[in-house]
């Protein structure tokens, strides 16, 4: 428990003695996180809106027009059953008839004396939101088309391989620039440190000559990293969340991209912590960094 | 307590002690002399194992140093207290503080460290001192937390590389009188010093370096 105390104290006293190297290492943990914050709400509302036009893409499955009812029950079954499906709407020919006349009132004279809907009864799908992979889907698809109670299937195939490849590169490049912002983070934490290191040379030295362990006289700072990262974290959410806020009322304004502003969202609670946590662990990472450098030859 | 057997160090390619073989029973009061780079504070490091010889080897409590892996060198020197020239103080810290540290790195009980480090500061005669910050204590009085930290743990071996070496003669007195008494409780001392009045003051057994070489041993156990 003193132990514990003294950590937490030499902690907090080396942070308010040595204010300018804390407000640097705070400023470019803030400036990093915020960096890499920005790309990652991109992506956040770019997957959100690539997951939203997804799950308006429509597989339509057109039944044989003499499908027996109970054959139809089950082809329901069978395509609710996949996972890549969210849900099945049933178009009757009666309904279909209805929606042409609907959409279009001035040809609808054309079908008057028809009598009997001329249009096939279908079964539209919708694509589950978390986005399946295009093998599930064409699967999914060859598995109707062979059907024998499947007349014909119609998807556009092209669009969802597109849209799978965009997110696909995203995630690659997410990954990239996560991992080049979070390594210049932690060199530049790691410099910070090992500033704070070279000024205090002389405490540590006296840890030393009374018998501390490098693991002992390493948590204080180990703690100093971690706040040094966290309240930088802190502040990037911060810039985060007000950068969002002002870049939202503009185009609410401005009325870009048709009411984009009401599809855009800052991120969730869960990752608004996983930004703290990560300055934490940029932290930590920094000053582990520059303590091994520092420790590594001295006895 | 203390055996070297034919240690050699170099630094850089220069001789800083040679073949040097020698033993130091419990209890003993040991003053090494010799002129600046003679070799005495190399000698102190490698006991404190803040250096590894080149060749022989060296025992401490039957603990070969030389073979001491790197982790094991704060447990080795938790066992011993060191006091410098340079005292070595934490200057923002109190004179409580400066002397508890070593009690807090071994883990003790705030009860228990408060009783130490009290006990400590009065066999130094600066139990008034203790909520003083180290920053504005006098040279001598410096000196005395610094040896109260390096005794608080009631080290078997305490070590000390010119003690007296910042203080003016009356605190030199004071200071020699100070590592006489604790000498006298039982706890082996070892002294770089080339300060006549210390040596004699303390009266112990005096050994010479040279350039890297032990020249005399005087008055060592039979």
């Amino acid at each position: 428990m003193k132990r514990l105390w003294y950590f937490f104290r030499e902690a907090f006293m080396s942070l308010r003695t040595h204010q300018a190297s804390t407000m640097i290492g705070i400023v470019t943990t803030a400036f990093t996180l915020t960096s890499f914050g920005t790309f990652l709400l991109l992506y956040h509302n770019v997957h959100n809106l690539i997951g939203r036009v997804q799950h308006n893409i429509q597989i339509i499955v057109y039944p044989n027009d003499a499908i027996e009812p109970h054959m139809l029950q089950d082809l329901k079954k069978a395509i609710q059953a996949d996972p890549a499906i969210d849900s099945l709407t049933m178009i009757s020919k009666e309904e279909a008839l209805k929606d042409f006349k609907h959409q279009f009132p001035e040809e609808a004279y054309l079908l008057d004396g028809l009598g009997k809907s001329p249009f096939p009864a279908s079964l539209v799908l919708n694509l589950a939101e978390t986005i399946p992979s295009t093998d599930a889907i064409s699967n999914l698809v060859n598995r109707l088309q062979q059907n024998p109670n499947v007349e014909r299937v119609r998807y556009n195939r092209d669009w969802v391989e597109r849209l799978t490849l965009v997110i696909t590169y995203m995630e690659v490049g997410a990954l990239i620039v996560g991992g080049a912002l979070a390594l210049a983070s932690i060199t530049i934490i790691a410099n910070t440190v090992q500033l704070a290191f070279y000024t205090r040379q002389d405490a540590i030295e006296i840890l030393r000559l009374i018998g501390g362990t490098n693991l002992f006289i390493s948590i204080p700072y180990l703690i100093e990293g971690a706040i040094i990262g966290g309240l930088g974290g802190g502040i990037a959410l911060g810039f985060l969340r007000a950068g969002f806020e002002f870049f939202k009322h503009k185009t609410h304004m401005l009325n870009v991209i048709g009411g984009f502003s009401s599809v855009i969202e800052f991120f969730p609670f869960s990752l608004s912590l996983l930004i703290i946590l990560g300055g934490i662990v940029l932290g930590c990472l920094g000053t582990l960094t520059s303590m091994y450098g520092w420790m590594r030859f001295r006895l | 307590m203390i055996q070297l057997f034919h240690v050699t160090k170099y630094f850089e390619g220069c001789l800083a002690l040679s073949d040097i073989s020698l033993r130091i029973e419990k209890g003993e009061c040991v003053l090494l002399t010799g002129s600046s780079g003679a070799g005495k504070t190399t000698l102190l490091k490698l006991i404190f194992g803040s250096e590894h010889p080149d060749d022989g080897q060296i025992l401490v409590q039957n603990r070969n140093i030389a073979r001491l892996r790197r982790a094991d060198v704060p447990y080795h020197r938790r066992t011993m207290g060191f006091v410098l020239q340079d005292f070595k103080l934490l200057p923002q810290r109190t004179v409580f503080e400066n002397v508890s540290l070593p009690l807090i790195i071994r883990g003790l009980s705030a009860f228990e460290s408060r009783r130490k480090v009290i006990e400590a500061l009065r066999a130094v005669g600066m139990e008034h001192k203790q909520t003083t910050l180290a920053s504005v204590l006098s040279a001598g009085e410096q000196q005395r937390a610094c040896i109260a930290r390096s005794i608080v743990n009631s080290p078997i071996i305490l070590l000390a590389d010119e003690p007296t070496g910042n203080l003016d003669p009356q605190l030199t007195t004071e200071i020699a009188e100070l590592f006489k008494k604790i000498n006298a409780r039982g706890t082996t001392v070892l002294m770089a010093t080339h300060n006549r009045q210390v040596v004699e003051q303390l009266n112990g057994r005096i050994l010479r370096l040279d350039c890297g070489h032990l020249v005399s041993d005087q008055g060592a156990y039979a």
